[in-house]
């Protein structure tokens, strides 16, 4: 076990956009380099873990040993050493804080510079409840008692397997397998935190929830888990925001989110992802491999994944709907932005299986200065699948004559009574639309920001208001510098 | 891999750089084996039976004889019960190049001016050109088909066109398999050049005669240059049987002002795939490709295209459409690639699906790559049964469901028949269409 005290490499918002890219002085316990049986038995043993989690971890753990890291994505990235990363960082605490006020305040502090409030203020209209999770551990979520009234469970992961081992036990894996690509099996033997959430049967969650997640320390992968179950007749928002301090080398972060809605329940996920990008040169920023999957096990169950990416050097990202119910409903509305030198590789699979499924796929695409951007996804329709329904619509703008667009779907229907329609488009930001914005005197810089804004408007209204006006700002701050 | 890759004695093999060719494509075929489910390239289209030993190279074979005598017997007649001419004849008037069983035969018409049509093997011995044509332009690292072709190329026709010479007549090339002998195998390499300004109509039909369930394998490779200016017109039938597994790439290199244009209709073999690699290389190169296919009980077919734009102001227009009957498999894989610099491009694509049966699948996979901010690409990709309101309108008007479906279906291959230019080859293919449909009550 080493403690090290670590010192700011860039002083506080020196950085030029990215306004997230500050670090938190602040003392951190940290697991050695590398990976091995042993730091998997670390970081079981500092969360308390019952023993079936440590077998579970450590199954993940051999069976990734024998696999290869995946190369079919269209994307380019320095070989990822494994064993120089450090696989577990938290903040130094003498004693797990009972409540807000024993927190340390340097991370009250932080969270509060990121905007994100720890402090449970009633009088905020719209309230959020969150759990902010900070390199390897969660370190606050608030709400906690006026949600459990209601008999909601939201807390940190390693908390949920203290306090409620069955449910954890009985869903944890199940829509994303140990074995099922070789991220996920790294996530699946070194997670260290997430978020949990259990709605009970019948409830509709009075607030959104949300999780936060922050990289602090440096060299760190952090590999956190979500594990949202939705019981019959329940409705909850989620909402996931993420940053990283902004550094020279690259971090690596893999996560796996699993989501279960059963009977008649409903799950809105929406994230903004702002992980550190890289710099104009696109050196340093976070590798971001992350599997998010929903299993929709009930009868009219429904999904909605949404999201804004506009972070992240490499991004790897498909969330998924398994469509098992009859007249299950998945949705999928994303924006992907990549400026400079970043490159994402995203997308969605819609699995049908039950009948009278239905998805919906919109995902709009936009690539400025270097970038390199492709849209994979898959829709697929199994024999049983009668009736089921896709409709596809990708759509990618192209900012300035350096970026690639690319847009590979993967149509496969073994139901004659499917209808499945895909269409993707590909252009770049009409002169015409920029000359009627000139012509009425705003400058260029501001027309294609709206202009971005009025392509991306049909996935934003899926955000909540909160959310998609963040997202709307993020947008144009990360176009800033793609044009002229 | 034995089965596939035999020694055999093949004629040239005096001209170094052509074995060397044959070599490097053996060793290219070896290294990359057959394609598997894992191949990104062929992941809905496992070439299945071919890992037997049991192939018989065409022409290879001591016992022409008994072949003879046996297809005699089933000459006109044959056990399907079907009426089989050995040589569908073309409803119109044509260049007529045969190949009986992957052999050309010999030519019996008179050539225009300006035009050569020979054997491969002839042309490489007697044409200068041919050595840098043959081979330039095929990727054999990555197409296994492509390398083993090379690894016996001998067998195929040399077209080529002299400057402005427009040929009045198309030129077909009739590929016929006496399929009463079992295990046949054929690799043929055909080599087309238009120089600039040259304009021709190439058809090409795979038929059979014989029994329907014979198995054997047709691998082709058609290597087409299309010089500034010039236009060819490319249309193909692939009608082989039952059993029959049938590869073919062509290989298309258009410049300046260029114009391709084909058409591939696909309503046989167990396993087929007709794959399309064209690299619109200078400005104003335009290209149409479109294909359908109408398939039945359990084979696979691939319809695969490939279109790089790699220069400005090039134009594409794909528009596939299938029928997918029994427990057949359609796929659909096409790509648009956009070269960085190759702006003011348009690339379109469009594949449309019926699927009849309960077990019909249909996989599709439209790709786009592009790295040029000032184009106009689209594609577009549906799939789906029969309307179910058309039908009973019709059904409404007393017409029975099978000649509704019938009539539906028709219409429905109709719109991309009717994008071939040439009036009697677009008749021609109306009728195949056709026919087929009718005797296996899709």
């Amino acid at each position: 076990m080493t403690e090290k005290k670590q010192t700011p490499e860039i002083a506080d918002e020196s950085g030029d956009k990215y306004k997230y890219g500050f670090v938190t002085d602040i003392a951190t316990e940290s697991a050695p380099k590398g990976l091995n049986e042993e730091i998997i038995r670390l970081i079981s043993g500092k969360k308390q873990e019952p023993a079936w989690l440590l077998d579970f971890r450590l199954r993940a753990f051999n069976y990734w040993q024998n696999m290869k890291e995946p190369t079919w994505a269209k994307l380019n990235y320095d070989k990822i050493d494994y064993q120089d990363l450090y696989y577990y960082a938290a903040p130094k605490q003498k004693v797990s804080p009972k409540s807000l006020d024993e927190i340390d305040p340097k991370l009250l502090a932080t969270y509060e510079k990121l905007g994100i409030p720890l402090k449970e203020q009633e009088i905020l209209s719209g309230v959020v409840a969150v759990d902010a999770v900070f390199d390897s551990v969660s370190v606050a979520t608030t709400y906690r008692a006026k949600l459990a009234e209601k008999g909601i469970i939201f807390c940190s992961i390693s908390e949920a397997v203290r306090e409620h081992p069955d449910l954890v036990q009985k869903y944890l894996g199940t829509v994303v397998p140990y074995t099922d690509n070789f991220f996920a099996s790294l996530n699946s033997a070194v997670f260290t935190d997430g978020s949990f959430v259990y709605i009970p049967k019948g409830v509709k969650c009075p607030m959104e929830l949300s999780t936060y997640f922050r990289i602090n320390a440096q060299n760190t992968g952090q590999f956190e888990r979500t594990l949202i179950v939705a019981d019959d007749e329940s409705y909850v928002s989620y909402l996931e925001g993420c940053t990283a301090p902004q550094r020279d080398e690259n971090q690596l972060h893999a996560a796996i989110v699993e989501i279960v809605v059963l009977d008649n329940a409903e799950v809105k996920y929406s994230t903004v992802q702002n992980w550190y990008p890289g710099d104009k040169d696109g050196k340093g920023g976070v590798y971001n491999f992350v599997t998010k999957r929903a299993a929709c096990r009930g009868k009219n169950a429904k999904i909605s994944w949404t999201q804004v990416e506009t972070g992240s050097a490499v991004t790897w990202k498909y969330p998924s709907c398994v469509l098992q119910g009859d007249n299950s409903v998945g949705e999928f509305y994303s924006v992907a932005l990549t400026n400079n030198y970043q490159q994402a590789d995203t997308g969605t699979k819609m699995i049908h299986i039950g009948k009278n499924t239905t998805s919906k796929i919109i995902s709009k695409g936009i690539s400025a200065g270097h970038s390199n951007q492709t849209y994979r996804g898959l829709v697929r329709v199994s024999p049983n699948a009668d009736n089921a329904r896709n409709y596809s619509q990708c759509d990618s703008l192209l900012i300035g004559q350096n970026c690639g667009s690319h847009t590979v779907p993967y149509v496969e229907n073994r139901n004659k009574s499917a209808v499945l329609e895909h269409e993707a488009t590909t252009s770049k930001i009409s002169d015409e639309q920029l000359f009627y914005c000139r012509q009425r005197g705003i400058d260029e810089e501001t027309a294609v920001s709206l202009i971005v804004n009025g392509f991306c408007k049909e996935v934003m209204q899926h955000l909540p208001l909160e959310f998609a006006i963040e997202a709307a700002k993020l947008i144009n701050i990360s176009l800033e510098g793609s044009v002229g | 891999m034995g089965g596939l890759l035999q020694e055999v004695a093949l004629a040239g093999d005096d001209i170094p750089w052509l074995e060397g060719q044959r070599e490097k494509g053996r060793e290219l075929f070896l290294a990359q084996g057959l394609p598997t489910a894992k191949t990104e390239a062929w992941k809905y289209t496992r070439p299945r039976d071919l890992m037997t030993e049991d192939f018989i190279l065409t022409g290879t074979d001591e016992d022409e004889s008994h072949e003879e005598e046996h297809c005699n017997y089933h000459q006109g007649e044959c056990r399907c019960g079907h009426h089989h001419e050995s040589q569908k004849a073309l409803s119109f008037p044509s260049y007529e190049i045969r190949f009986e069983n992957g052999i050309m035969q010999a030519i019996d018409f008179e050539l225009p001016k300006g035009v050569t049509i020979k054997p491969l093997i002839e042309a490489i011995y007697e044409e200068d050109a041919v050595k840098s044509y043959l081979g330039k332009e095929i990727d054999m690292a990555h197409y296994p088909f492509a390398a083993l072709n090379t690894a016996y190329m001998e067998e195929g026709v040399y077209i080529a066109v002299e400057r402005d010479v427009s040929l009045t007549k198309p030129i077909a090339i009739i590929n016929h398999t006496h399929a009463c002998r079992q295990n046949l195998m054929a690799h043929l390499r055909n080599l087309i050049i238009l120089e600039r300004g040259a304009q021709a109509t190439i058809i090409e039909n795979f038929n059979y005669s014989g029994n329907e369930k014979s198995r054997y394998f047709n691998n082709i490779v058609n290597e087409i240059y299309i010089g500034r200016g010039a236009c060819l017109r490319h249309y193909k039938l692939q009608d082989e049987a039952y059993k029959a597994v049938h590869i073919a790439l062509s290989r298309v290199k258009v410049r300046e002002n260029g114009f391709y244009e084909s058409f591939c209709l696909q309503k046989g073999a167990n396993l087929a795939r007709n794959e399309s690699k064209i690299s619109l290389k200078e400005e104003q190169a335009e290209a149409f490709v479109n294909a359908a296919y109408m398939i039945n009980g359990w084979a696979t077919v691939d319809t695969t295209t490939d279109i790089e734009h790699l220069s400005a102001h090039s134009k594409s227009h794909q528009l596939v459409k299938g029928v997918v009957g029994g427990n057949a498999k359609g796929v659909f894989q096409g790509k648009i690639h956009i070269a960085p610099n190759a702006v003011k491009t348009e690339g379109s694509q469009l594949h449309k699906a019926l699927l009849l049966s309960d077990e019909a699948e249909i996989d599709c996979k439209p790709e786009l790559e592009i790295y040029a901010d000032d184009v106009k690409c689209s594609h577009g990709a549906a799939s789906g049964e029969l309307d179910k309101e058309q039908l009973f309108y019709m059904r409404s008007r007393g017409i029975g469901e099978e000649e509704a479906k019938q009539i539906l279906i028709d219409a429905y291959l109709t719109e991309v028949i009717n994008t071939i230019s040439n009036e009697d080859v677009k008749n021609w293919f109306s009728d195949s269409a056709n026919i087929n449909t009718g005797e296996e009550k899709c």
